[in-house]
């Protein structure tokens, strides 16, 4: 079999009863790679470490950044770049961007980092950002590693803006914090763009796993330049998409033509099942099977040379009398959206706590925690319970339960675990 | 026919599975099929026993549990004190609520869970020193305090969550 993307897909409900209104309708496609994708060529990595070396990271997290960042020095081959870039209140090139030929050298590197000074994350970006654009290579991932415990001092917007210009040139964001005490809001930001994502590291013993379980990503991508364009029947809408495998995120679309919705999606990786959910409404429709959905998943395949390769699926939906249809819902479409409610949730609630209202969190908070529970993601759940209870209490959430709520609701916390729930 | 949200009275597409607004299941709005009531005799998972009759005489209100996640409604008509909890025959425990058929083991509820009770026309509820907790709207009770229970309360016995809907 030729490599490629497959999608199933799968409708919470298989068959709506005849209605005059509207009704509403998820529909779940899981995308799996087809054919033989472990043998095509692996891309060339071009990858450069941001480390936040101030006074804050002595000690512990700072050796175990240091162990990680020499296995992944281990790991690269011949054929990827590394650089390493570190930043206190000034930032430094330790590894100029090259070739993995010298290893010991690269690790001699590594180990000369001490911690010291304060926290100037712009500094370290806008080397990074240098560097990583220093090879001249024609295909493959480029992609800056930022780790940070702290907080940076009035550079937020610059760090932005540099992270906003990696991601126009093709260069992915993944930003680490470790511990508590990092702006989580900054963070996401800069990373609000595809090939981009934020985790959330509780203790310094993940480091190393996270670490491997990042460059283990990296180097499974076999397709790029991934777009799915979602074609609805007349009166239909596409409500929302979100992203729920490997990880929870919100899709933007946009419906670029009548009917016609569109969506830029990450690098796809050979080590994670990706899905999405779609939020769909479907017009008032007579008994019969009509279509309901035309989607279009357009992508390159790097390793084989292939460009603009398109997988089409048309969904259809059953309509049958309302005596004729009994509701069964899909037990994985239902884990899903109620990880993606508790997701949902739970990012409204912050923004009730920004606002002052603090009841209006809390309860968002139970409501989340109930989806929680009943995804049976129940030691996350307590933690959404604590909070909400701590909020009413002492009017205020703690640093470290808003974090774990944050990236623990989308899957996004530690070294993370493959859900073996809703498969 | 649109759905109201019974938790926060929004609009919602028909077929919605959990409120938009406000992220409530309106599972047992659209799952007609698994609704069901305690007694009733269809009882798909072979699942709940008739309440002792002694027990049901008409009080003239009537309490439903809705279990969130199956959609399964128990109908309730309490005279006198029920026992929400698991059925164990070996230790003789029959309670008048059995959440066991409800995934009540893995969910924590205790045998002996807690109590629902009729007084002074308002439903009440009382945590019996459960293992794992019984909450209402998410506060977790003090065992042996009773607290008053209202419609569209999220009654909850260790992660087992309920939706309590009264009628007159």
């Amino acid at each position: 079999m030729n490599p490629g993307i497959g999608l199933q897909r799968t409708l919470s409900c298989a068959v709506l009863a005849e209605s005059t209104e509207p009704q509403l309708i998820y529909l779940l496609l899981d995308a799996t790679p087809e054919g033989a994708i472990a043998q095509l060529p692996k891309l060339p990595l071009n990858l450069c470490l941001v480390v936040d070396r101030s006074s804050s990271m002595r000690g512990d997290r700072l050796n175990q950044v240091k162990e990680a960042a020499g296995r992944i020095i281990d790991q690269l081959g011949q054929n990827d770049y590394f650089s390493l870039v570190t930043f206190n209140d000034r930032a430094e090139t330790v590894i100029s961007a090259q070739r993995v030929t010298n290893r010991a050298d690269l690790k001699q590197g590594v180990a000369r980092i001490e911690a010291a000074g304060g926290t100037e994350m712009a500094r370290g970006m806008a080397l990074a950002l240098q560097e990583i654009q220093r090879p001249l290579i024609s295909r493959g991932i480029s992609r800056i590693m930022l780790l940070t415990d702290g907080r940076t001092y009035g550079d937020d917007g610059t760090c932005v803006e540099i992270a906003r210009r990696a991601q126009s040139r093709g260069i992915g964001l993944t930003a680490l914090g470790i511990g508590t005490e990092w702006n989580e809001d900054l963070l996401e930001t800069m990373t609000a763009s595809e090939n981009s994502h934020t985790q959330y590291i509780a203790s310094a013993q993940e480091v190393t796993t996270v670490f491997a379980e990042e460059l283990k990503r990296m180097y499974s991508v076999f397709a790029q330049h991934v777009r799915l364009s979602i074609t609805m029947r007349p009166g239909g809408m596409l409500r929302s998409l979100d992203q729920v495998r490997p990880f929870l995120a919100t899709v933007p679309v946009t419906e670029k033509t009548d009917l016609n919705w569109s969506a830029t999606l990450a690098d796809w990786t050979g080590a994670d099942l990706q899905a999405f959910l779609l939020e769909i409404v479907v017009p008032p429709l007579t008994s019969g099977d009509h279509p309901l959905v035309k989607v279009v998943l357009h992508y390159d395949l790097p390793g084989a040379n292939l460009k603009d390769q398109t997988r089409e699926e048309v969904v259809r939906i059953s309509i049958r009398p309302p005596d004729q249809v009994t509701r069964q819902l899909d037990s994985t479409v239902k884990y899903w959206l109620e990880r993606l409610m508790a997701y949902r949730l739970q990012a409204r609630a912050w923004k009730d706590v920004e606002a002052g209202r603090m009841n209006e969190a809390s309860d968002r908070l139970r409501m989340a925690g109930t989806r929680l529970f009943g995804a049976g993601e129940v030691q996350l759940a307590h933690t959404v319970e604590e909070e909400a209870s701590r909020m009413l209490s002492g009017g205020s959430a703690s640093e470290e339960g808003r974090k774990r709520i944050k990236f623990g609701t989308r899957g996004l916390m530690g070294p993370t675990e493959e859900h073996a729930k809703g498969t | 026919m649109a759905i109201i949200c019974p938790h926060c009275q929004t609009n919602q597409f028909d077929g919605t599975i959990f409120c938009l607004e406000c992220g409530a299941s309106l599972l047992d709005e659209l799952a007609q099929e698994s609704t069901r009531q305690i007694g009733a005799g269809s009882t798909p998972t072979g699942g709940l026993p008739a309440l002792n009759p002694s027990k049901t005489a008409s009080i003239g209100v009537a309490i439903t549990l809705v279990v969130v996640q199956s959609g399964t409604r128990l109908r309730l008509d309490p005279a006198e004190q029920l026992l929400i909890g698991r059925k164990d025959p070996a230790k003789g425990i029959y309670p008048d609520i059995d959440l066991g058929p409800e995934g009540g083991y893995d969910a924590g509820v205790s045998r002996k869970h807690a109590i629902l009770s009729h007084r002074q026309g308002r439903f009440v509820v009382e945590d019996l020193g459960s293992a794992n907790g019984t909450f209402v709207n998410g506060k977790r009770l003090e065992p042996q305090t009773p607290i008053p229970l209202r419609s569209k309360d999220e009654l909850r016995c260790g992660t087992l969550a309920l939706r309590v809907e009264v009628e007159a």
